[in-house]
């Protein structure tokens, strides 16, 4: 006599049903975009030439190790999106694929990124990629998320790192710039984050996780926003008088600066309300603008340099 | 014979569908894969095996 019932248990080989569109939603295909744009930037101002194939080379390479660490982190995190409102439509949640086919769909691009830019390009960019996945993989997705209210401030970083992997890619090493495009980002994402935490904040306590206004509450959130973003401003203002940006870029970022830090104000001084909803959504879309006319001067700046000199 | 064969596993028109665009999708990025390598090695020349650390 057997004590396990065989005729209630579904032995028959799952099959799946995912189509690609569900593996490219593992990617990220947003956040990568970002992560695109950002590391294009950081490639364009490297002050060497990159042959083209060697340039989208890098790019595609950073970008396919952007959507392995989206893979690996849906995997991990199925079960709270499950619970959120943003995030259970991905493809984990809705049944389409299991932890383990992304969490191997997410290895595998890792693995194939990560050589191919260090077998292709140089393996200073290649170690660097490889530290950014396995920062966002594990040290964020894994250790901080679930643990401390500060995850997205450490977490960041790994948001921060693609302009400078790029720049390794073009250079073979590290300089001042592409540190400054990385205090930028990694002062950027907290206000980011935090505003959307504001309005998203019952999603996040259902799910468990401690993002700062579920723990310290939405005022302490607001104050925190006001100070990273008067931090983040100053950053980003430094490298033009320091002379590593162009005027465009100072004038692009002391005007944006301004408008981030009124809104940042406004989220602080409306506590409640519909006044208090709107600053804060209004932060949070105009943290994007912010993020991306900044760098969108830096690449400006790059192709006038570089067409000035045909022109007159 | 024949009455004895199981039917095995009959995927639904849905399943087949979905895992022929996975295998076209498969087939077409190690394809990329390997015109990157070729486009990387006429670029490069000989160079292709100087690889600095």
């Amino acid at each position: 006599m057997s004590v396990v019932d065989h005729n209630a248990i579904d032995l028959s080989p799952r099959i799946s049903e995912a189509e690609v569109g569900d593996y490219i939603a593992l990617l990220k295909p947003r956040v990568m975009s970002l992560v695109i744009f950002t590391a294009l930037v950081g490639l364009m101002i490297a002050p060497v030439h990159v042959h083209p194939v060697l340039a989208f080379t890098s790019i595609l390479c950073i970008a396919v190790g952007a959507g392995a660490s989206g893979a690996l982190n849906m995997a991990y995190e199925h079960d709270i999106d499950a619970l959120m409102t943003r995030t259970a439509n991905r493809p984990i949640p809705r049944g389409k694929i299991t932890q383990g086919e992304a969490a191997a769909f997410g290895i595998t691009l890792a693995f194939f990124s990560v050589m191919t830019l260090g077998i292709l390009v140089n393996w200073v960019a290649g170690a660097l990629l490889a530290f950014t996945i396995f920062f966002y993989a594990v040290v964020y997705t894994i250790w901080l998320k679930r643990w401390t209210a500060q995850n997205i401030v450490i977490g960041g970083a790994a948001g921060a790192l693609p302009p400078v992997v790029a720049w390794a890619a073009a250079t073979g090493s590290l300089s001042v710039e592409p540190l400054l495009l990385f205090l930028i980002i990694f002062f950027w994402t907290p206000p980011h984050f935090w505003a959307l935490a504001l309005f998203r904040s019952d999603d996040y306590a259902r799910a468990g996780v401690p993002m700062l206004p579920v723990v310290a509450g939405p005022d302490a959130t607001r104050l925190q926003i006001l100070l990273y973003t008067i931090v983040l401003v100053a950053i980003a203002l430094a490298p033009w008088p320091l002379g590593y940006f162009g005027a465009a870029y100072g004038v692009t970022s002391l005007v944006l600066g301004a408008g981030m830090l009124w809104l940042s104000i406004n989220v602080y001084r409306h506590r409640e309300g519909i006044e208090a909803s709107r600053a804060t959504r209004r932060l949070f879309a105009f943290s994007i603008l912010y993020l991306f006319a900044l760098f969108a001067v830096l690449l400006l700046e790059v192709v006038v340099r570089a067409i000035a000199p045909m022109v007159w | 014979m024949d009455d004895n064969k199981q039917p095995g596993i009959v995927l639904t028109e849905a399943q087949k569908k979905s895992r022929r665009q996975r295998s076209i999708a498969i087939a077409l990025a190690l394809g990329v894969l390997v015109l990157l390598f070729f486009a990387v090695t006429l670029v490069k020349g000989p160079a292709v095996l100087v690889r600095p650390m």
